[in-house]
């Protein structure tokens, strides 16, 4: 059985338009203008267990709101769900012990207290038994390295050490399902680095499902093997990661290292994008690799060199504008 | 999930937020020391003006002095109850519903209504049920009142559905928060509704007050707060009155819990 069934999911929201000045306020008073607006339109797709899954767009494309929906926040307008089982929105008990959802701009633990007197708190709400308790908190304190901050008030910990605190408190009941909303977001290379380590560490022990919103494409890799594309509302693309830039990328790097200076005359195979010294990265057609590099290394003489796949910021990007131009042209 | 047991995992649920909210009370222990005097100086004030009444006249709209008084302390042990345990959870409705911090609340595996409600313990305002109900217990005593277990027991149900009264409107009122998003107008409502409460329903008399009073005792039942407990324990134990006031209670607990999943139905988390 999958972990999330989402047929034809919709949500469209009502919302005032108001008017500039005094008088636009007052004229709103008697009569409000309202516009709709298709945050979500028809998406499908299933997640089966164990898996981890990227959920990408642009901002405004309707990842959040796809997530509030599954998570039983919100109603939708149309269409159907089951999240493990459930129809979220119904908003059961044994649903909701299941999974956990974590947003990286919202914390759910008590600013004025230690983070500890909220995982106790936590303990009683989701009647997590002691020694499961305790060896799950020690499992993942140990994991993100946090065991000696969890005595110390919430606010007089740094961004980053909050983050783990509230990944600790969405994983201490052990959830089959895990909801990421952009869990890294605003973190430095470093915390972030520690936040994709332990989730995918968790992942390996604990095998949960993970659907995750991010805007940085490296928690996508180090994370993900699958990736669905929202934007304007509208699914454009689900699949493995690694066909997302085969499918949207028409070239590829071909990074050279000369024995000297690079050749003046590598723009007739393709885009030259960086020319220094003997070093130069040329973007060809991916059907034109073999032959370029067959040519380049026919005619001069090389020390080293790579292929490589354009970075997923640069594919991601074109993804999204693709699908605005299509957007826009319907 | 017997009812027995889920009755006891709420109430360990509200033992456990009672602990850490004190604890967040005492982190800012300053705080908490201005809003307990602040309570103390307001009950003697109160009780200042009554005496000062009293001074002039034997009897208020039909209440001696000892009944009077006794009825100011019941006042105001079920104010302070409904403001320990209520007023600032719900205040914070509109706020929750603006920010979307509701989310965090909406995920939990229990009761919406109860985790809404009675997150948080206001703890400087619960020296005011103490307060009151020492100036009951000493009303009872200038009164000469002698022990009677049936109005005790009647007082005791009508005290407490007085309090589930006052929550299920504060309810209601809360639940619109869901619409209007900013609902200051709480706090002036509640103020409107203590105001009501605090006087005998006999002052409701004359061609302008009788109607008043026929309406916020059977329309609006905010009368019967603090008047039924107040009467079966010092006064006359009006069966009728305690049978509206029980009826009152579960439809008003009952429309206010059904008002409120509608709202929350209506939710639309702000963006994050």
């Amino acid at each position: 059985m999958s972990i999330i069934e989402a047929d034809g999911l919709t949500k469209t929201y009502r919302v005032a338009q108001k008017k500039e000045g005094v008088l636009g306020a007052l004229r709103g008073l008697y009569r409000r203008e309202y516009r709709e607006v298709r945050a979500v339109e028809r998406i499908h797709f299933r997640i089966e267990p164990g898996e981890m899954v990227a959920f990408l767009g642009p901002n405004g494309a309707g990842k959040t709101t796809t997530l509030k929906m599954l998570s039983g926040l919100i109603y939708p307008t149309a269409g159907q769900a089951r999240v493990l089982g459930y129809v979220p929105w119904e908003r059961a008990d044994a649903f909701r012990r299941q999974f956990a959802l974590v947003m990286g701009q919202k914390n759910q633990l008590w600013w004025d207290l230690p983070a500890a007197d909220s995982f106790q708190l936590l303990r009683e709400i989701y009647a997590i038994p002691p020694t499961e308790f305790k060896s799950t908190l020690d499992e993942l304190t140990g994991l993100l390295g946090v065991e000696k901050l969890t005595r110390q008030a919430v606010r007089e910990l740094s961004l980053g050490e909050r983050m783990k605190m509230e990944l600790i408190a969405a994983l201490l009941h052990r959830p089959r399902l895990l909801l990421l909303d952009e869990p890294t977001i605003g973190l430095d290379v470093v915390a972030q680095g520690m936040i994709q380590k332990c989730l995918r560490d968790y992942h390996v022990r604990r095998g949960v499902t993970t659907l995750l919103t991010s805007h940085y494409m490296r928690d996508v890799e180090a994370l993900c093997d699958r990736v669905i594309v929202i934007n304007h509302g509208h699914m454009v693309y689900d699949g493995p990661l690694s066909r997302i830039v085969e499918r949207f990328s028409e070239t590829k790097l071909i990074r050279l290292q000369f024995e000297a200076d690079a050749p003046e005359d590598l723009n007739r195979f393709g885009e030259v994008v960086r020319l220094d010294g003997p070093f130069a990265d040329v973007k060809v057609g991916r059907s034109q690799v073999a032959a370029v590099l067959a040519a380049v290394l026919d005619r001069h003489a090389v020390a080293d060199v790579s292929v490589e796949e354009p970075p997923l910021e640069e594919v991601i990007a074109r993804v999204f504008e693709e699908a605005h131009a299509g957007h826009d042209a319907a | 999930m017997g009812i027995l047991s889920g009755f006891t995992r709420y109430l360990r649920l509200l033992g456990g937020l009672a602990v850490y909210t004190l604890n967040r009370e005492l982190a800012f222990r300053g705080n908490f020391l201005v809003k307990v005097s602040v309570e103390v100086i307001w009950l003697g004030i109160l009780i200042a003006f009554y005496r000062v009444v009293f001074a002039r006249t034997s009897t208020v709209a039909g209440w001696n002095e000892p009944q009077y008084l006794f009825f100011v302390g019941c006042y105001f042990a079920l104010n302070g109850l409904i403001e320990m345990l209520f007023l600032e959870n719900c205040n914070e409705f509109a706020e929750l519903v603006r920010t979307g911090d509701l989310d965090g609340l909406l995920l939990k595996p229990i009761d919406e209504q109860f985790l809404i409600t009675c997150r948080r313990i206001d703890w400087g305002t619960a020296p005011n049920v103490l307060m009151g109900s020492i100036v009951m217990v000493v009303a009872l005593v200038n009164a000469g009142w002698h022990p009677d277990p049936l109005r005790i027991a009647t007082f005791l149900v009508t005290f407490a559905c007085g309090t589930a009264i006052a929550y299920g409107f504060m309810l209601m009122l809360t639940s619109i928060s869901v619409w209007m998003v900013r609902n200051q107008s709480l706090m002036e409502m509640w103020w409107l509704f203590s105001s009501l409460a605090r006087y005998p329903k006999e002052i409701f008399s004359g061609p302008w007050g009788e109607p008043l009073g026929v309406f916020f005792t059977y329309c609006v039942p905010i009368l019967v707060v603090v008047n039924v407990p107040a009467n079966a324990m010092v006064r006359v134990l009006d069966g009728p009155m305690v049978a509206l006031t029980i009826t009152a209670t579960v439809l008003l607990l009952w429309a206010s819990r059904r008002f409120f999943q509608h709202a929350l139905r209506s939710y639309r988390s702000a963006s994050s």
